[in-house]
């Protein structure tokens, strides 16, 4: 189908409305978006106006920062730690839904030091949080010089960490294959959790880029996953190998993942056939999450513009249309 | 050659009707789990100038909808303040008769399928897309989603939700076809300048009225009973410009009519009011669940249109019903939609439109109502057979009359007869 349909992430939850329709940019509703009549095409299932009205034309109160221990830290490889952190018990089931993620830095420095990373895993009993993250500049190698004990400031929770979301929540007892590369190992797992909970046979291709092993078997045997590595891609387009497991399973899966750079997600995307349900992480940079600071807009022709730290849209529309200059 | 048809309200299933007869493959499609909408809680016909319309279209060849409504009456034939030779159909029978009498015909009704938007090429639509993005392709469009609520419109043009019968948070919000498509949309006007209109009644639990009148109810078919005086002072009074106009009406009076719930023919009234009424102390609203606080907001998105029912602006999309102008009532929703689904068949196979002459109610109330709507005056009125202004024209013009054979032999005289039944292809 070539109609591209607009979510917002956050519309209906205890953040919505949010500061968006107070200046009249709401994502969805024509009457917050400073029209005069309802053109409710993006219906989520709440009127947002309503919602709007009875908080005294205010927007609901936002998402908050806490300070949270960590209870523990590895150091997988050279530049890939993982930190798990004690965090309030509602923080944590609410981030227990695939394509949930947090905005991380050290409590030593300042808001622009935010990184958004995907939770890879979540305790609702111990109440913890699990988050991997690759040493890359500033933010991660800040967040590197916290130890076991230390505080990690952590604010969310979030939830647009995954892009086609229905797909993954609609695919049901079948077969579900999950492309990965590099770290986006981490941001996969919920997703592979979810599809292996609705029933799904798991077929996972890792490519584990430059890292030395897989780190997440665990999580793999946990899922009755069936592993292929492989080699992804060959001076920036796919490799034979890769292309010949799109090409046997994607046609009878339900679902296909993507999770890696967004070449690999483009290059993917350019290969698999308009009849296959795709999701993918959502790779856009973001700093405030909340539709804000800029940094996740991207343009598209036609002066359009998507806030991607909020507004959910199939994975093909990422790149149809995007606008380089 | 397929008629897609968007609502399934009187108007739609009018037009799905005669598009039927004319030859056409028809799919219906509506946002919620019912056919019908706003006539799930309505139930008044053939009063005042209704009964000409009515028959009027019987002998045009499209009188299927009013033989339906005729043999599901709870009270034929009574008076009520203001209107003579009513019939009282029953709310809670119509819907299953005529979603049975049209799938009969082979007219595929889609239920739960919300139309959000259109692909349009130059000035044709192509097709339609549902809120899940499913696309259907069709030839040509009738566009019958009404022009009340939804939810947001209610909120800024009245008492906010009051949960009634079309049902916007369960099926979602209708989307205007029309504005879709890069048409400009009309709104009727109150009085005092603000747009849009209340809906005119509510309905209530008859077993939550008392016996004495329940029984009046279901013997008589009306009821009318005082409004105590304090309200009517106080009223006045106290509320502000909205709710004065709601109950001016009937101000003196409250007036219920049997259509199998009890029909409130007022736009909304606080509950806490309405159980100071002796015989309404343990009253409950039915319809809308809200009717204390509120009523749907109408007449926010008419479409501009011609006599023959098209939209200005786009070849092959009709309108029907309050979205093809500020009409009041089922009788006004079938006769316009009836008209609406022929000649969007007619268009589809180039042949020149039907528009009825305005020596007939009908042709007459069609291009008065049009004809108003570039007037500021005229978008403060509202156009139905059945009073107010346009039933007094009626009256004015001699196009009033309940002598049925009368109406046949007009109608016979203009070579109209059984028209909206023929074959086209």
């Amino acid at each position: 189908m070539d109609y591209e349909i607009k979510d917002c992430i956050d519309a209906g939850t205890e953040y919505c409305p949010c500061n968006l329709a107070e200046t009249g940019d709401c994502i969805l509703c024509s009457q917050l978006q400073g029209k005069e009549f309802c053109d409710c095409t993006n219906w989520k299932g709440v009127c947002i106006y309503q919602e709007y009205a009875w908080n005294g034309e205010k927007p609901n109160a936002q998402r908050k920062i806490s300070l949270s221990k960590i209870i523990k830290k590895e150091n997988l490889d050279k530049d890939l730690i993982t930190f798990t952190i004690l965090a309030k018990h509602k923080l944590v089931q609410e981030l227990s839904v695939p394509g949930s993620f947090i905005f991380v830095r050290n409590p030593s420095t300042n808001a622009y030091f935010d990184a958004p990373i995907s939770i890879m895993d979540t305790d609702v009993v111990e109440n913890t949080l699990t988050i991997a993250v690759e040493l890359k500049g500033i933010k991660t190698k800040k967040l590197d010089e916290l130890n076991e004990n230390d505080d990690l400031l952590v604010r969310g929770p979030y939830w647009n960490g995954v892009l086609g979301i229905k797909n993954v929540n609609s695919s049901k007892n079948g077969t579900s294959l999950i492309l990965t590369r590099g770290i986006g190992m981490a941001p996969m797992i919920p997703v592979m959790k979810k599809l292996y909970a609705s029933g799904n046979k798991i077929i996972v291709a890792i490519d584990k880029s430059d890292f030395k092993d897989i780190f997440i078997k665990d999580y793999l045997s946990m899922c009755n996953a069936a592993l292929i590595e492989c080699n992804s891609m060959v001076n920036g387009e796919l490799s034979t190998e890769i292309k010949e497991i799109i090409n046997k399973y994607s046609e009878v899966s339900n679902i296909v993942f993507c999770s890696g750079p967004d070449i690999f997600i483009r290059n993917i995307l350019d290969v698999i056939s308009d009849d296959v349900n795709v999701a993918c992480c959502n790779n856009a940079k973001m700093c405030c999450g909340e539709g804000v600071c800029g940094t996740c807009s991207t343009r598209y022709k036609g002066h359009v513009v998507k806030k991607l730290c909020k507004m959910q849209i199939d994975p093909r529309y990422i790149f149809k249309g995007r606008r380089l200059i | 050659m397929k008629v897609i048809i968007i609502g399934a309200g009187w108007a739609g299933c009018a037009a799905a009707i005669t598009a039927k007869k004319a030859g056409a493959e028809v799919e219906i499609f509506e946002k919620t789990d019912m056919i019908l909408g706003l006539g799930n809680v309505g139930g008044i016909m053939r009063n005042n100038g209704r009964f000409t319309a009515s028959e009027e279209i019987i002998a045009l060849g499209a009188g299927d909808l009013i033989n339906i409504t005729d043999e599901n009456s709870r009270h034929k034939n009574i008076d009520f303040p203001g209107h003579k030779h009513a019939w009282l159909y029953d709310v809670n029978k119509i819907e299953a008769a005529v979603l049975n009498y049209i799938k009969n015909m082979n007219i595929k009704v889609h239920l739960t399928s919300r139309v959000i938007d259109i692909k349009k090429s130059n000035h044709r639509i192509e097709g339609i897309y549902l809120s899940d993005g499913t696309y259907i392709e069709g030839n040509v469009f009738i566009e019958t989603t009404g022009s009340t609520g939804p939810m947001g419109n209610c909120l800024r043009y009245g008492n906010g939700c009051s949960m009634c019968i079309l049902r916007c948070p369960s099926f979602g919000p209708r989307v205007s076809i029309s504005s879709r498509a890069g048409v400009d949309d009309l709104q009727g006007e109150r009085e005092d300048g603000g747009l849009g209109a209340f809906s005119g009644s509510c309905k209530l639990a008859k077993e939550s009225l008392s016996n004495e009148i329940v029984e009046n109810l279901d013997k008589n078919g009306v009821v009318i009973l005082k409004v105590p005086p304090e309200d009517i002072n106080l009223d006045k009074l106290k509320l502000k410009v909205c709710q004065q106009y709601a109950l001016r009406e009937f101000a003196e009076n409250v007036i219920l009519l049997d259509t199998g719930h009890a029909k409130l023919m007022t736009t909304f009234y606080p509950l806490e009011k309405l159980r100071k009424i002796p015989g309404l102390e343990n009253v409950k609203y039915i319809d809308p669940y809200s009717g204390g606080k509120g009523n749907s907001i109408r007449y926010l998105s008419v479409a501009p249109r011609t006599d023959d029912m098209r939209v200005k602006g786009i070849d092959n999309l009709f309108c029907a019903g309050e979205k093809g102008g500020l009409f009041v009532g089922h009788t006004e929703a079938i006769v316009t939609g009836s008209l609406a689904g022929h000649n969007a068949v007619r268009s589809a196979l180039a042949i020149p439109p039907l528009i009825l002459p305005r020596n007939t109610a009908i042709g007459d109330i069609i291009e008065y109502a049009n004809f108003m709507m570039i007037s500021q005056e005229g978008r403060r009125k509202r156009y139905t057979f059945a009073g107010a202004e346009y039933f007094k024209r009626m009256q004015e013009l001699g196009l009033y009359t309940i002598d049925v054979n009368e109406i046949k032999r007009k109608i016979e005289k203009l070579n109209l007869t059984n028209i909206l039944s023929e074959k086209l292809l």
